[in-house]
């Protein structure tokens, strides 16, 4: 048996049947399965854990909780691990931060002999000059950061998430929160109760407790869900309740942590009291405690926590103290009470505690100092409710004053009394929640049209009892200086000194020094600097004020809050074909394309030459319907709509109000009062909450549909000399040119599959048709196209291809070679800008534009030397330096076999024929002569209207 | 055992129209109920309904919403293929899908008969409560191209509750 091990105590949650080992820096230890970490290193007599994060000075355990400020480790490669809550598991290597070479032997200690270079906000005072010595100084002070390494390797963990919805979630599982979820649930409430220890019970589980056992056995009669080793971190508007959930053994699949987001229709805190820290000279030697650390370690791990102990107590958990220790097998060999004035001058020793200097000049010898000098109210969920802190001197701790109305308070928070006080308090509290919630319930009904909540009877409100807190002594300062902030090694004479230097508020003071801003933000350390700095300012206690807290009121990882991680991605029912088929994927927004096959560049010589076939769905498309859809298209687009026939297809350019250009596509009229309109795929969003913003707000009166039907089609675009030849096998269309002209569209059927819209336009600058296939039978028309295109040498092209093959033709990819200030004009869209129409988006602004010419202008560019393509986004200069225009689209041109290229450039250099200067990334430059038109390739546009 | 079952080849039509049609079509935004031919006519928008039909009788359900005498204008639209619709059904499954959804899914809020739309998982999705014989069993109607990622994350969420995934569609719903 360990050391320190403790023969079965009651209460004890250690498992005795099953031990086994673990590592603490590299040697093996002893553990019990129930044991933290640091209960299983204390049993074996261990006391250090870590060292101070400025002078290095060797800490212990001091709350023996998650708190605890000096107990934190790396343990299986996870940094800031909270030793004195985490249980230690079989074969677990834990081992301590920041210490070089060893815990034990740490050379940062040396600190302790600069200390008084290193006073609060000393990195405001040197490492400064000389300037240039930053680099070096950011390295130095890099290797005194605190807080473990964090891991390089990608963590696989999982980390989930859930949604609840509770009448009542009590937060705080200790005898009060029991009590009020045990009432809430009784009233017929749906309660969620949530603990942060690993059970319920709180200050209960410290020694037998009859009341504890039936206060578990009521809870789970209750049918409550009860969530342990999870934590509120935070309250939100309409009581959005966050909770971290840090494990739940057992649980299928495994989770690290779980985020649960809870909106309760009531709230109860019952967080308890935290015990406080005394400041003291050597008050962070290893071997001072709190008393419930003290008790914690007896009762629930069964470990000896020294051999010799001086106690200072002011209240019952000390006086409780003194009696489990010595049923331990401690020797106590003084008992200073506070309540008589009696109080400890200093504590002596330099590895862990040796003595203690008695305020009667005596000097006892120990090895264990255990206080019990106040409470700290953890008020932080109460503030965030909209409560504020107010102080009660008498009792020398703050409560929560003027909570709304669904959010309640019980048990130390509130106040103190024996333990059926403190009940019949958290009774009253839980059925006073379960009436609340329940008149929620039915407001929250009346908006709801299928809600079933019964309208809850007529009640009165619950007659909650009387809970104050009772009479206290103020212990905060001794008469030595001492640690105020265990995480961040401020002291009372720190917090003194800033006041001294001007920073005078407790704010200032705070951000100067920063205590309270450590990882146990201020639960164990803000009253105590509040202290601190009414003593050196001179203001006085209450008018010092508090800081605010605000969640998560403990730390929360980042997996925690990222949650699950889900790809979404949105496939074309011709997806799965594409993979099946070689397809390089290409990540569109949140689509997945395929962007070649193998090879792009005979791709695009397949379409050129012979017939290719591309997936299109993604392409936006909207089914419109109603009378006044040409009046929204001659409203949403720059040109004009009214005279468009059934049958008829027509490009529009969307611009907003400022004239940028928004969007653009083919809208085809396929009835009377029957329209189908194509965006861009990633525009396709944006250009449907355009047309409804429109619709909703602008124009209420017209009558129009906007249906999104993207996904409802699988569209196929057949392109090249030979798509004519290939269509025509699969389909009921007539498509030779006299009856079906360039921007035409028909319905009809394909590959067998009735109900397809077959447009002719091109963006390829060859023949070609669009076919829209019910996408559930997509993959049976690709298929039935490449097996009837074989001898016409078909093959499917990718996006590569079609950015290529558009290219060569000068077409425009609205985001590709327009940006967020291009307006139409800019765009070489002049002939599709239609000023005599009444009005239009972006009308003014357009018009305007026209007359002040000043504006870049979209041009075909062909580099001098084909054989060098320019970067996309290379930028043109004048004179060397002077940016005046950049190349928007550039590829090699397998028609051309030379270089081809989009660009913005300044008015005075968009003449044909000028040469413009290309910046090449590399440094270097080339020269590219501007085209008369922007289409390398077909200018005149024979080919696409053959 | 909750089970998952892609139910993607029913029939879907949209029929848009003025709210004032809810009483024509037996049922407001927010609520679905049955008609006299067995489809599941969903309340799906604010003039917007969602019928939900045995397989391959988009045509016929088309047929029928436009010949009811109606003076606005009204649109009827066969969108079978571009909605994915996967029911889940089980004991566990208001469960499973509180892993995703934010929406309470308690009998009290959204009982049998309830619909919605909400986020799930990241995705835009309509959610029907259609219970089978006594069961929860949601519907969850969602854009076709983003089906498969809705159905990844209900098998990412439904691992903890041993969930069953059905294949290949069934008929009806």
């Amino acid at each position: 048996m360990s050391s320190h091990r403790l023969s079965p105590q009651p209460g004890e949650v250690i498992d005795r049947g099953r031990s086994f080992t673990f590592r603490w820096n590299a040697s093996p230890f002893a553990a019990y399965d129930g044991d933290t970490i640091v209960s299983a290193l204390a049993a074996s007599g261990e006391r250090v854990f870590s060292r101070s994060l400025k002078y290095h000075r060797r800490r212990g355990l001091l709350t023996g909780d998650f708190n605890d400020p000096n107990c934190m480790v790396t343990a299986d490669g996870e940094p800031n691990v909270r030793a004195a809550h985490r249980l230690v598991r079989p074969g677990m290597s834990v081992s301590s931060q920041d210490t070089w070479p060893s815990l034990r032997f740490d050379v940062k200690a040396a600190n302790q002999l600069v200390g008084r270079f290193l006073g609060p906000g000393f990195y405001y005072k040197t490492f400064m000059r000389p300037q240039r010595l930053w680099p070096a100084y950011d390295g130095v002070l890099a290797r005194f950061a605190h807080g473990g390494h964090a891991p390089t390797a990608a963590d696989g963990d999982r980390y989930d998430q859930r949604y609840v919805h509770p009448d009542v979630l009590v937060a705080g599982g200790g005898p009060a929160g029991m009590a009020a979820a045990i009432a809430a649930a009784d009233a017929g409430a749906r309660v969620l109760l949530v603990e942060e220890e690993h059970h319920l019970g709180g200050h209960l589980r410290w020694g037998e407790s009859s009341d504890l056992e039936s206060l578990r056995a009521a809870v789970d009669a209750a049918g409550i869900e009860v969530l342990t080793d999870a934590v509120v971190t935070g309250r939100y508007d309409g009581n959005w309740v966050s909770v971290l959930q840090r494990s739940a053994p057992g649980a299928t699949p495994h989770f690290r942590e779980r985020l649960v987001k809870a909106r309760a229709k009531h709230l109860i805190l019952a967080p308890g009291l935290l015990d406080r820290p005394y400041v003291v000279g050597g008050n962070d030697l290893p071997g001072v405690m709190l008393s419930t650390a003290v008790r914690r370690l007896v009762n629930l791990y069964a470990v000896r926590p020294g051999d010799r102990a001086v106690v200072l107590t002011a209240n019952a958990s000390g006086d409780a103290a003194v009696a489990d220790l010595t049923r331990a097998g401690v020797e106590v060999a003084r008992v200073l009470d506070a309540r008589q004035g009696e109080d400890i001058a200093r504590i002596r020793g330099r590895s862990g505690v040796r003595a203690v200097e008695c305020s009667d000049g005596s000097v006892v010898d120990c090895d264990l100092v255990v206080t019990a000098v106040g409470w700290t109210t953890p008020l932080t969920l109460a503030t965030v409710s909209g409560a504020r802190a107010e102080f009660r001197p008498e009792a020398a701790r703050f409560v929560p004053v003027g909570l709304p109305d669904d959010v309640s308070a019980t048990g130390g928070i509130v106040g103190d009394g024996s333990l059926d006080e403190l009940l019949d308090h958290a009774t009253a509290v839980g059925r006073e929640a379960a009436r609340r919630a329940a008149r929620s319930a039915v407001a929250l009904a009346a908006g709801n049209p299928h809600a079933r909540v019964a309208a809850a009877p007529e009640s009165f409100a619950v007659d909650i009892p009387d809970l104050r807190p009772a009479e206290h002594p103020m212990l905060f300062l001794g008469r030595t200086d001492g640690i105020v902030d265990f995480s961040e090694d401020v002291s009372a004479k720190d917090l003194k000194s800033a006041v001294h230097e001007g920073y005078d508020s407790l704010e200032l003071a705070k951000r100067y020094t920063t205590a309270t801003m450590g990882p146990s933000q201020g639960k164990l350390e803000a009253v105590n600097s509040i202290a601190a700095v009414a003593a050196a300012s001179g203001a006085g206690f209450a008018a010092t004020g508090t800081t605010t807290g605000r969640p998560p009121y403990v730390p929360v990882s980042l997996g925690a809050l990222a949650g699950r991680s889900h790809q979404l991605l949105r496939r074309s029912p011709l997806q799965a074909w594409h993979e099946a088929n070689g397809a390089t994927p290409l990540y569109a927004g949140s689509w997945i394309r395929p962007d070649h096959y193998g090879d792009a560049a005979a791709e695009v010589r397949a379409v050129r030459e012979n017939v290719g076939i591309i997936d299109v769905t993604p392409l936006g498309k909207f089914d419109l319907r109603g009378p006044d859809v040409p009046d929204l298209l001659e409203l949403l687009y720059v040109n004009k709509w009214r005279k468009l026939a059934v049958g008829s297809v027509r490009y529009g350019v969307m611009c907003a109000e400022d004239g940028v250009v928004l969007d653009d596509g083919v809208t085809g009229r396929l009835g009377p009062e029957h329209y189908l309109m194509t965006t861009t795929s990633s525009g396709a969003d944006a250009a449907h909450d355009w047309m409804e913003r429109w619709l909703q707000t602008e124009r209420r009166d017209w009558q129009v549909h906007v249906t999104p039907v993207t996904a409802n089609y699988a569209s196929i675009n057949v392109a090249g000399p030979r798509s004519r030849d290939l269509l025509s096998r699969l389909t009921d269309v007539d498509l030779t040119p006299d009856a079906f002209g360039y921007m035409r569209v028909r319905t009809g059927t394909v590959g067998g599959i009735a109900d397809c819209v077959v447009w002719r336009i091109g963006f390829t600058g060859e023949l070609s048709f669009e076919v829209h296939v019910p996408a559930g039978h997509g993959v049976l028309v690709w298929e039935a196209l490449l097996a009837a295109g074989a001898d016409l040498g078909v093959r499917p092209f990718g996006i590569e291809a079609q950015r290529i093959l558009r290219l060569e033709k000068g077409h425009l990819i609205v985001g590709q070679d327009t940006d967020g200030l291009t307006q139409a004009y800019g765009a070489a869209l002049d002939w599709a800008v239609k000023l005599d129409k009444p009005d239009f988006v972006g009308k003014p602004e357009l018009l305007w534009q026209q007359i002040r010419d000043d504006h870049l202008r979209l041009v075909g560019l062909q580099p001098v030397d084909g054989a060098v393509v320019p970067p996309e986004a290379s930028q043109i200069v004048e004179d060397g330096t002077r940016i005046v225009g950049r190349i928007t689209s550039s590829r090699m041109s397998p028609t051309l076999d030379r270089a081809v290229c989009l660009g913005l450039v300044a008015p005075h250099l968009s003449t044909a024929g000028t040469t413009v200067t290309v910046r090449l990334p590399g440094g270097g430059s080339l020269q590219a002569r501007v085209l008369p038109q922007l289409a390398h390739v077909d200018p005149e546009g024979v080919r696409l209207r053959a | 055992m909750p089970s998952l079952v892609d139910s993607s080849s029913l029939a879907k039509v949209l029929v848009r129209a003025s709210p004032d049609l809810g009483d024509s079509m037996g049922v407001h935004f927010g609520l679905s109920t049955r008609d006299p031919s067995g489809a599941l006519v969903v309340g799906y928008g604010y003039g917007e309904w969602l019928v939900l039909a045995s397989p391959d009788s988009a045509g016929d359900v088309v047929h029928r919403f436009e010949g009811r005498p109606y003076d606005g204008l009204r649109s009827v639209i066969d969108v079978t293929h571009g909605y994915a619709v996967l029911r889940l059904t089980g004991t566990d499954a208001a469960e499973l899908l509180s892993r995703l959804c934010p929406i309470d899914l308690s009998d009290d809020v959204t009982p049998t008969g309830a619909v919605f739309r909400s986020v799930v998982g990241g995705l835009s999705v309509g959610v029907i409560r259609d219970d089978e014989a006594g069961e929860p069993s949601y519907l969850l109607v969602v854009d076709r191209s983003y089906g498969q990622s809705l159905s990844d994350m209900l098998g990412d969420a439904g691992g903890e509750f041993a969930l069953a995934y059905v294949r290949p569609p069934l008929p009806g719903m």
